[in-house]
């Protein structure tokens, strides 16, 4: 018997959208229909790599036999082991054996902190989630949420080093002490891009201890944007405010964040957040944007242009021309010439005008200062810059530092003989090759660098310090908006070595130069536990009261920084003439060094949850690779290397072309063409991706890989820097930032690019667990269309997108209260099957907020304990997340505008949570079954492995650990094969991450989402307190008590998943369907545009999506184009 | 006629039959240790670092047991007593015997063997990593103490009074009105049902029984029994 496919009707004639996940899959080719038709992505399900000659069927039984023996040994387990419960001496206060305890704090970060709860189990802080009392609360991203497994991360720098070498904090104390007491010491401070009052203070205590000293900041990717706004002034754009707006390459939603994005989300949805309205279209706001390749920001826009970075400048004095009076300050760049780009720009300059003071301009941070004048002056001339208006420019109180250009001078001229560096960046590695910064940091008599890895600027320094993470240290931060907010220790340093950055200057401040960290001796708490406390008390009162108000809020409201208002600055005109640029050409390409989603700048490339996320719009994991448009790789002959490259596959260990080859985007065998790309005489050799959308003749590469590289390193690079990384970062992509200079910091041009005869493995998720089916992410415009009517009609139409036009309805298996087969009694008592009529969960995705950012993602691997497999793994397709974020593009067939502009759908998935589950018929033992409340239950002690329901699973939602990933390895080459002989997890801190609550997955078992039930028993145990608290309150017997079910209910919207917590754009509505209107879940479900995925096949999912609603401008030439991505995928 | 089988041929079926016969009393032998209640060490009875009575605290003295295990109503977790809750009392109480002297290693800076470690308590009730037993969801729903732990108060060294497998679970969650009680009897380890239906009489509950499901419909009892109800 042959599987049984369905088979979906084919995609009508007069369909007009074209939609695809990769390039492979846009052509179309043979293979990639086999691809399409596993349930596994190819190499997955089977047993070893088949190439892979060191596990032979031969060396298997070996290690089989080996572990017989060794199961042998362990016979003495036969006897009960005895284990022991060990209570404190001394309690904690608020430690409650079991409960989680709950902190505010937050993770300071260049553009404002980050308000964050911080869960802790018996000390151990074990996930992040946004707080959401915060004023300046905006939900966390990826990086935020993965911030906590670098506290307990292997490779965590936690010893003292010396030029590089081991050494111990004996031989550091003094070098401090002489420090301290050495008042006219030429002592330079390098600190990071966000602002801390403590730190600010004591910079100020410093500069007048120590006469000459000098302080400056330093991160890798922070832009221009001072040189228009004035010295420590940022903008803070209020999104709620905003109807239209204008992002000049600013990606304001993910890398460069310009302010609390939830407003802006919230006005994608055409109710307004919590779906308290009814759908308006005047209240949504439109999102126009220019950028060269897609970014999380790009994907929501409702209109989108694609130029060169270069070329923004253009479009922006374009716009400017048309909106303000002084056009004499954009004279020198030449008007745009396509007349398709005029036209666009045309429409924008008059919606822009049309909503005068209701505006937002937003230039991103990494174009040159002229485009920042040319923003300023048309938000300006808007009226959009006021303190009720869309837009605040706000003073920071990092004014007045140096940057590492004028440091290099100083230490040049010899007024800085010593540094301590505590910025999070990794100056020799990132900073601009041609700045030389390297060898002017090396005539320093001593370097100071505190760090939480052992990068290559620990390594380049006299001293390395091992720096405690923000959850282990005392500070304070300031948001975007500069809410005073407090950073506070959820556990002592794990490692006793590790020192933070107020002990550091505290220690230089006082007289004896000691270096006290954590917890004294007798107890005592760390002393930038008193600096912080006295900050405090300066700005928001002494005493006790207001501290621990702080303490349990996490800010202190009413300290914000103070708004100014910008002028134009004198050199906007020379600035401006001077950013012009040449359209880039195919022989000479233009280079855009992106930040990147995975790694940043480079600071996160030790983070394994960070690296295995696949990038949202490339889907690459673990590397870097140059993206290019297929446009420019047909031009410049890399395209059909890319599509279908050289077919490797390995026999018996040797390399062959015998066999099939394997499109774009999959494989344990896919290997990417590597290119030659040339820039300012530097020359870098990097695998090539095709990026869709993307602006032609550029290249895009995102910078902070290829930090260093060890033995196993793919193509055999230099070894010279393999330990400046741990082993997550090791022989990971390809280091671009020697390709920059000052002229071109994030863009650069005159590039050339050749393709070279090798290739390199790369694993890119994007066709793994891909689903096919009719219109499974769906969009409406709030236009008319001559097809598809008006909006109303649009919305109305919803529901019967794709096949579910005309297929019938579905028809529950049992009778449910509501459902077409239910009749009730003569007495309306039939029962309606509802077996807990307490809580029945569901939830609800809206696709109108959703843009794909991995917060989601990396959240849900947080709480879940959710194991990294390493890039051989997800090669293989064999990735553990529960949320998979499928991400489309679509075009319309008859897109006259800009076909190669497809748009991009994101469109997470992770168990639907069917209540006619086609997982639960097939699963011969039982393991996945239906709870009352609606869950799609895993036991995971049950299941032995059998996959047939991950088989059956429509949505392909289920992942199955192949390995032990959590007790091998899986970032040594080969280990997980080596069975129990492989090495085991490093280090002895990971496991502390682990939610107690979650059971840890072993080899050979199932597993998948279940809407975090761990939170929702949390949650519906608590509520069991409440009869016998009601009985108390009423001071009757409970015997005479009637609990009612409003008792035992949880309050409506009460409680979240992890990954509802985590998003920023509060595009996951999650609830008890129970509660009907009452809670927004129940308001989400009434809406016209939600939608059942797959509906037609009838296995009534709990999660439900809502269709994508675009707001096109009816004047834009590509007007009608837009709010038609209809995912059709078969 | 050729000799087909070897001489030494003759003994093989003998010699399979005694192998099959060895592995199957070895697969006997192993099913009745691991598959039956005796792994589920009913009666397992440690002896603990101080030979502490629950006789003598509970029964003698009167302590309820919230007193030590402060968190069983609020926490997943019964907790154990952390060493200054034994010490507010043992300071004052039998301080000098030599039976505490492992608390007053940990909690008695004057002792001679002072150290401040905490004490190492040996574990009676062990459920395995993937159940997920909560302590506050039973207790505070009517299920006693005794129900699980049997009387400990009339124990001298605790052990372990029920197998506490899945079945054993399953029984009360199908059928919990054999184990309700009122929730102000939930500590009691002296409850009994008919001696408290004489003293203070229900209106439809004559007998225990009756009292049981009376209570389930009141208290809005309904146990759950699927997998996530405990594994997750």
């Amino acid at each position: 018997m042959s599987k049984r496919t369905w088979n979906h009707p084919a995609v009508s004639a007069d369909e007009s959208t074209v939609a695809w996940r990769s390039a492979g899959q846009l052509e179309d080719s043979a293979e990639f229909r086999h691809w399409l038709e596993r349930e596994f992505p190819q190499g997955a399900a089977e047993m070893a790599d088949a190439g892979d000659a060191d596990v032979s069927r031969r060396s298997f039984l070996k290690l089989m036999g080996a572990s017989t023996a060794l199961a042998g040994l362990g016979m003495a387990a036969c006897r009960r082991p005895e284990s022991y419960i060990v209570p404190f001496t001394k309690a904690p206060e608020w430690v409650i054996p079991g409960k989680a305890t709950y902190y505010a704090s937050s993770m300071p970060r260049a553009n404002g902190a980050t308000p964050l709860v911080v869960t802790s189990f018996e000390g151990r802080p074990t996930k992040v989630a946004p707080n959401h009392l915060h004023p300046d609360a905006d939900g966390t991203d990826a990086f935020a949420q993965a911030s906590v497994l670098d506290l307990y991360s292997p490779s965590r720098s936690r010893k003292f080093l010396r030029v590089g070498k081991a050494t111990t904090r004996g031989e550091f104390e003094p070098v401090i002490a002489a420090l301290a007491v050495d008042k006219s010491a030429k002592i330079g401070f390098l600190f990071g891009a966000d602002d801390s009052p403590t730190r600010n203070r004591l910079r100020k205590e410093l500069a007048a201890k120590f006469g000459s000293a000098k302080f400056y900041q330093y991160e890798a990717l922070t832009g221009e944007s001072a040189v228009a706004l004035g010295d420590g002034v940022q903008w803070v754009a209020d999104f709620a405010k905003a109807d239209r707006i204008l992002s000049l390459d600013c990606d304001f939603a993910g890398t460069d964040p310009q302010g609390p994005v939830k407003g802006f989300f919230d006005r994608r949805k055409p109710e307004g957040g919590g779906y308290a309205k009814a759908a308006e279209v005047a209240k949504m706001n439109r999102l126009y944007a220019v950028e060269a390749a897609y970014t999380l920001t790009g994907g929501m826009a409702d209109h989108r242009l694609r130029v060169a970075p270069s070329q923004v400048l253009t479009v922006a004095a374009e716009i400017a021309r048309g909106i303000i009076s002084n056009t004499a300050l954009v004279s020198e760049i030449p008007a745009l010439t396509d007349k398709k780009q005029i036209a666009w720009v045309q429409g924008v300059i008059k919606d822009l005008k049309d909503n005068p003071g209701k505006s937002l301009v937003l230039a991103g941070s990494r174009q040159p200062a002229a485009l920042h004048h040319l923003a300023l002056a048309i938000n300006l001339v808007l009226g959009n810059i006021a303190a009720n208006k869309p837009l605040t420019a706000v003073q920071t109180e990092t004014a007045g530092l140096g940057n590492l250009a004028s440091l290099k001078t100083d230490i040049d001229a010899g007024t800085i003989e010593t540094l301590v560096l505590l910025t999070p960046s990794n100056p020799i590695y990132d900073a601009l090759p041609d700045l030389k910064f390297g060898e002017s940091f090396a005539k320093l008599k001593t370097s100071i660098h505190l760090g939480q890895r052992c990068d290559a600027t620990a390594h380049a320094s006299t001293w390395h310090v091992p720096a405690a993470h923000y959850l282990e240290s005392w500070a304070d931060a300031r948001t975007c908006r500069g809410t005073y907010t407090a950073v506070q220790p959820m556990i002592l340093p794990l490692y006793p070595d590790c020192v933070s950055e107020l002990e550091i200057l505290l220690a230089l401040l006082s007289d004896d130069g000691k270096l006290l960290n954590g917890e004294g001796p007798k107890g005592e708490a760390s002393p930038a536990y008193g600096a912080v406390r006295a900050t405090f008390s300066a700005l928001a009162g002494a005493g006790d009261e207001p501290w621990k108000k702080f303490l349990r809020d996490g800010f202190a409201d009413g300290h914000a920084y103070t708004p100014v208002m910008p002028k134009t600055a004198t050199s906007a005109a020379s600035d401006i003439a001077k950013a012009k640029a040449p359209v880039p050409t195919p022989q000479a390409l233009e280079i855009v060094f992106s930040t990147d989603s995975s790694v940043f700048d480079g600071r996160w490339i030790d983070n394994g949850w960070l690296q295995e996320a696949p990038d949202p719009i490339s889907k690459l994991t673990w590397d870097n690779a140059a993206l290019i448009a297929p446009l420019t790789a047909k031009n410049l002959g890399i395209y059909d290397l890319i599509i279908s490259p050289e077919p490797v596959t390995r026999v018996l260990g040797i390399e062959s072309t015998y066999g099939k080859s394997y499109p774009d985007g999959e494989g344990g065998n896919r290997r990417s063409p590597m290119i030659r790309v040339v820039v300012n005489g530097t020359t870098l050799d990097i695998p090539v991706l095709i990026s869709f959308g993307q602006a032609e003749n550029t290249l895009v590469i995102p910078l902070g890989y290829g930090q260093g590289c060890d033995d196993d390193d793919e193509l055999k690079r230099s070894t010279a820097n393999a330990a400046h990384v741990g082993r997550v970062g090791v022989n990971r992509g390809f280091n671009a930032y020697p390709l920059r200079n000052a002229g071109s910091p994030y863009f650069a041009t005159g590039a050339t690019a050749k393709k070279t005869a090798a290739v390199y493995s790369i694993a890119v998720t994007q066709e793994h667990s891909a689903m096919y089916g009719r219109a499974l992410a769906r969009e409406v415009s709030t236009i008319d269309d001559a097809k598809l009517g008006s909006f109303e009609h649009q919305l109305a139409n919803v529901k019967k997108q794709g096949n579910d036009a005309h297929a019938p309805p579905n028809l529950p298996l049992y009778q449910q209260k509501g459902s077409a087969t239910w009749h009730p009694d003569k007495d309306g008592k039939a029962p309606d099957f509802l077996s807990d009529t307490l809580h029945q969960w569901g939830m609800a995705i809206d696709l109108s907020a959703c843009m794909g950012c991995n917060a989601c993602l990396v959240a849900c691997q947080a709480e879940n304990n959710i194991p990294i497999v390493g890039k051989e793994q997800v090669a293989k397709g064999r990735e553990m997340h529960w949320i998979r974020m499928d991400r489309y593009f679509a075009t319309q067939k008859d897109n006259d505008f800009d076909a190669d502009n497809p748009a991009l759908v994101p469109q997470p998935v992770a168990c639907l949570q069917c209540e006619l589950a086609p997982c639960e018929t097939v699963c011969p033992v039982n393991a996945t079954v239906h709870t009352e409340d609606g869950l799609n239950a895993m036991a995971y002690n049950r299941c032995i492995g059998t996959r047939y329901c991950a088989n059956n699973c429509p949505y392909k939602v289920r992942r199955f650990n192949f390995f032990d990933y959590n007790k091998r390895n899986p970032l040594i080459a080969h280990n997980l094969y080596k069975g129990p002989l492989g090495e085991k997890q490093v280090g002895e801190a990971p496991h502390l991450q682990r939610n107690p609550n979650v059971t840890v997955r072993m080899r050979g078992v199932m597993e998948k989402c279940t809407y975090c039930v761990q939170r929702l028993k949390d949650a519906v145990i608590r509520q069991k307190r409440a009869p016998k608290q009601e009985a108390l309150a009423a001071g009757k017997p409970s015997t005479e008590m009637t609990v009612t079910a409003e008792t035992l209910r949880i309050p409506v919207d009460s409680v979240r998943t992890a990954c509802q917590d985590a998003c920023p754009a509060t595009a996951i509505t999650f609830g008890n369907l129970l509660d009907e209107e009452k809670s927004a879940l129940g308001r989400a479900k009434r809406l016209e545009r939600s939608y059942d995925l797959l509906n037609y096949i009838g296995t009534r999912p709990r999660t439900s999506y809502l269709a994508r609603v675009k707001n096109p401008n009816p004047d834009m030439p590509d007007a009608r184009f837009i709010g038609k991505a209809t995912i059709h995928m078969a | 006629m050729a000799n087909t089988f070897p001489r030494w041929s003759n003994l093989l079926p003998l010699k399979i039959a005694f192998c099959v016969l060895a592995v199957a009393a070895g697969v006997t032998v192993a099913f009745t240790y691991y598959a039956t209640p005796k792994a589920q060490v009913v009666g397992y009875q440690p002896s603990q670092p101080i030979p502490f009575s629950h006789k003598i605290h509970v029964d003698q003295v009167g302590m309820d047991c919230r007193y030590c295990h402060s968190f069983v109503d609020v926490s997943g977790h019964s907790n154990l007593p952390t060493g200054n809750t034994c010490w507010n009392c043992h300071q004052h109480v039998q301080r000098e015997s030599p039976k505490l002297a492992p608390l007053r290693k940990s909690m008695d800076p004057a002792f001679a063997g002072y150290d401040g470690k905490p004490i190492e308590w040996v574990r009676i009730h062990k459920s395995p990593d993937f159940v997920k037993f909560n302590h506050s969801a039973h207790v505070n729903r009517g299920i006693s103490c005794v129900s699980c732990h049997g009387r400990i108060d009339q124990m001298e060294v605790v052990f372990q009074d029920q197998n506490q497998s899945m079945g054993w679970c399953l029984d009360c969650h199908r059928a919990p009105e054999t184990q309700l009680r009122p929730l102000e009897q939930v500590y009691n380890m002296k409850y009994d049902a008919a001696q408290y239906l004489k003293d203070h009489p229900q209106a439809g509950a004559k007998t225990p029984a009756e009292f049981g499901l009376k209570l389930k419909e009141q208290f809005r009892v309904s146990p759950k029994t699927t997998c996530a109800t405990c594994h997750h």
